[in-house]
């Protein structure tokens, strides 16, 4: 993996990497269009608003005279064009069922569900990091084996069905903790660990595999040569390297651990963003649910950019834009 | 190394941020929990069309008029009585000394300016149709105000009980926006803070006009999965939940700290059948057909098997609860050589083919089951029953409206919460409305008598004779009334409520 050691002493290139950032940004921009585009088209196939939004009994008229106040009888291309040249302003229109904007809802919910994936990440690499590191170490013992059926045992269990038996020991049966809810550290305690579960068994078996081949490296042998303790060879030296694949995948996983976040939310009535954008979309409020995609979009290729930076600066290769 | 320790601490630190919630005042003994699977989308009622909104509504507003559990009969609230001018005019008399929650008292103005709000073609209200047939309000003094309707309107009253009171000042000085997150009403609670999607924290209103809660504060929490809710009864972090699904009552009341109490709703089950030939020509145009679908189905082991006892035969689709229902009409029972020999007759001696649109288990308990038990007892006599699920209310309920649900289909009607049989015959039988699949002109004759006349007793009479027309000509295939099951803790108690809606405001501590 790191056998063109060559490319550690290029240096700090700064060029490459501000025109990698660039062509970043710009794919960016393309993303959110496509997105938005997309998510536009496929809300107006999956059915007529007007039909959840007015009382079962309402006429003939109060539907025609409510599309027309929602602008729904206009062309698809005006109604998006409309809608994208507020959203470029950060205006995406008011909900059509909370009387509020789109926009506010969404971001007021965005922190908890941000938190929740935060502290999912946390579990996961509390988990995945000594774990993976001892079956690495301990290569085809019986460590490794039990590490090994941890993490598939891990990877089997659905998020809700791990959700639920937690809070039949943890809440109903011993009452250590509150059941559902949001608020106070102990609230974090079952739904991060379930997203956190969801998460640890592959970033586990990747810091397994990554040290396993890092540990094989001349450079490691070096180290042990210059007469270094065993547990500063792994972590000052393997490590650095081991991890370079771990934040990639941590990266890409972001957006799953959104949708792994929809089921937690919703079982632990967690008030994040995820449980809002299905609601949206069940009750076909178009406002909020363009700005919930277009926002989420945004936060998860942000993320992505985030880490391919970050593992530009940890690998210098990345950065020298090989 | 180094780094990642950094990482993990920033990331404690965010959290703990993040953690540090809102200081609360109210402790366990002086608070009432309960829980609702999804949020208002406002605290403005007659700008919402949710269940959740006229809820939350009876707690920070009034209602003129409001239903008595007991006795379900509408009685005086706000309005303290009313009576007919002529067949077009109604005067209702208003309470003195009521207050809203800033202090202004509560007069003949805010009732016109609540209506007049509502009834703005230009405003956006859901509520507006509830209400169409109101021409327009007078104010006679402070205290009493005059309904011009359009017609004669018996409905008028129980309509009153799906209206809550707004402030006059409040409307003007404030605007819809501002409304729909800031209650202001008369009601017993008042509203301390709204957590979307969250929880509703409210305090008891101690200037309130009538009985005082008991519980100082109402905690409203938006529990989304059923299994989580019952999980919070269960570990005493909510004291009432509601819609608790019949394989779940034993789990609750073997539980020890709470039980199961249910109610009959106002809403009955029925398979509807194309009479009417909406969707073109099909065997239920045949009377016979229809008879013999009705006579083989045997909902009475159904309702004991399969619904565990949550069911309450009907003879129609009339609800026990609603003016105008006939106890002596009696439901039909299965008698299969009967309606085998109802079938020969039609025409189809070797059975016959229909097709059958099932809806999603929303609002039926147990809906897939019992739709099972009907198609295996309709077999018995032959019908071929092709079976189509459709597994979202949102595409039954737009196919239903367009004409295309099928020759049978499953549904059930709530009456919009107004207990007369007026509210279930213009919707689901009169001629060419969305959700009918019945025409009959006679039948339409007496809705539109029923409709129109002010005395009591006569349009019961009306409302039997239309009973017995629906049932000799077997309109839909009949089925029962529903009952509700709510999950409540054992420190409280509560009536579970015939209307759905749930009144925290008159729960109190059990006696030991």
């Amino acid at each position: 993996m790191v056998r063109g050691a060559g490319g550690r002493t290029g240096g700090v290139c700064p060029y490459p990497m501000r025109r990698y950032i660039a062509r970043q940004i710009v794919q960016l921009v393309v993303v959110i269009i496509g997105i938005s585009i997309l998510s536009f088209g496929i809300l107006h196939v999956i059915g007529d608003p007007v039909l959840l939004l007015l009382p079962q009994n309402a006429g003939k008229e109060e539907f025609e005279r409510y599309r027309h106040l929602l602008g729904l009888d206009r062309p698809l291309y005006v109604q998006y064009w409309s809608f994208a040249s507020r959203a470029v302003r950060g205006d995406f229109g008011q909900s059509w069922y909370g009387n509020a904007p789109a926009f506010r809802l969404v971001i007021e919910r965005m922190p908890p569900t941000i938190y929740l994936t935060l502290a999912g990440l946390a579990v996961a690499l509390l988990i995945a990091l000594p774990l993976g590191t001892i079956a690495a170490l301990k290569r085809h013992s019986f460590v490794d084996t039990l590490c090994t059926m941890v993490a598939v045992a891990g990877q089997a269990l659905p998020i809700f069905w791990l959700g639920i038996m937690l809070i039949i020991v943890f809440a109903v049966q011993l009452r250590l903790l509150p059941a559902s809810g949001y608020g106070t550290w102990q609230h974090f305690l079952m739904p991060s660990f379930c997203l956190g579960a969801a998460l640890a068994p592959i970033t586990m078996r990747l810091v397994r595999s990554g040290l396993i081949e890092v540990m094989s490296m001349d450079y490691i042998k070096t180290a042990r040569a210059k007469g270094l303790l065993e547990w500063r060879v792994v972590v000052k030296h393997a490590f650095r390297n081991a991890c370079i694949p771990v934040i990639t995948v941590l990266g890409l996983q972001f957006g799953q651990l959104l949708g792994g976040a929809i089921i937690t939310e919703t079982v632990f009535a967690w008030p994040g963003v995820a449980t809002l954008t299905v609601d949206s979309i069940r009750n076909q409020d178009f406002p909020v649910v363009q700005c919930a995609v277009v926002l989420l979009a945004l936060l998860i290729v942000a993320v992505n950019l985030l880490v391919d930076i970050l593992v530009g600066f940890i690998d210098p290769r990345v950065r020298a834009g090989a | 190394m180094g780094r990642a320790v950094a990482v993990v601490l920033a990331l404690m630190l965010v959290l703990g941020l993040a953690l540090s919630g809102p200081v609360q005042a109210q402790t366990k003994e002086d608070t009432i929990v309960y829980s609702l699977q999804s949020d208002v989308d406002s605290w403005d009622p007659p700008a919402s069309v949710l269940r959740e909104a006229i809820i939350l509504g009876y707690h920070a507003f009034d209602h003129l008029a409001t239903r008595d559990l007991k006795t379900r009969r509408v009685g005086p609230n706000l309005a303290t009585s009313w009576r007919n001018i002529d067949d077009t005019t109604w005067e209702v008399k208003l309470r003195q000394g009521v207050k809203f929650h800033d202090g202004t008292p509560f007069t003949a103005k805010d009732v016109k300016a609540t209506f007049e709000r509502v009834l703005d073609p230009a405003k956006k209200m859901t509520a507006r149709g509830n209400h169409a047939k109101i021409k327009s309000v007078e104010v006679m003094d402070d205290y009493t105000v005059r309904f011009k309707t359009d017609g004669p309107y018996p409905l008028f009253v129980e309509r009153l009980t799906a209206q809550v009171m707004q402030s006059e000042k409040v409307i003007r000085e404030k605007g819809d926006q501002w409304m729909g997150e800031n209650p202001v009403g008369t009601g017993p609670y008042k509203l301390v803070k709204w957590n979307r999607k969250q929880d509703h924290l409210l305090v008891r209103n101690d200037d309130y006009w009538g009985p005082k809660p008991y519980y100082k504060y109402l905690r409203v929490r938006i529990i989304p999965e059923k299994a989580t809710e019952i999980a919070e009864l269960l570990s005493g972090g909510v004291d009432l939940i509601k819609a608790v699904p019949p394989d779940q009552m034993d789990v609750i009341d073997k539980s020890g700290g709470a039980r199961t109490a249910s109610s009959p709703i106002l809403r009955t089950a029925m398979l509807q059948l194309d009479q009417a030939a909406r969707g073109g020509p099909n065997p239920f145009t045949d009377r016979k057909v229809r008879q013999a679908a009705n006579l083989a189905a045997d909902h009475d082991s159904i309702i004991k098997h399969v619904l565990n006892g949550l069911g309450d035969r009907v003879a129609t689709g009339i609800n026990p609860m609603a003016f105008g229902w006939d106890p002596s009409l009696k439901p039909y029972k299965q008698d299969l050589a009967a309606a085998k020999k109802l079938l020969a007759e039609a025409g189809y001696p070797n059975g016959v083919d229909i097709t059958f649109h099932e809806g999603p288990p929303i609002v039926e308990p147990a809906i897939q089951q019992t739709n099972d038990a009907i198609v295996a007892d309709m077999a018995k006599v032959g019908f071929r029953v092709k079976r189509v699920y459709i597994g979202d209310n949102t595409v039954l309920v737009a196919r239903t409206k367009e004409g295309k649900a099928g020759h049978m289909f499953n549904w059930s009607w709530g009456y919009y919460s107004v207990f007369d049989a007026d509210a279930i015959l213009y919707d689901v039988f009169k001629c060419g409305e969305s959700y009918s699949y019945y025409c009959n002109k006679e039948l339409d004759d007496l809705i539109a008598t029923g409709r129109s006349t002010l005395d009591a007793k006569k349009r019961s009479e009306i409302y039997v004779k239309a009973q017995k027309l629906l049932f000799d000509d077997a309109a839909y295939l009949y089925k029962w009334g529903l009952r509700g099951v709510w999950g409540i803790s054992n420190r409280v108690e509560y009536t579970a409520p015939a209307d759905e809606v749930d009144r925290l405001f008159l729960a109190t501590p059990r006696k030991k």
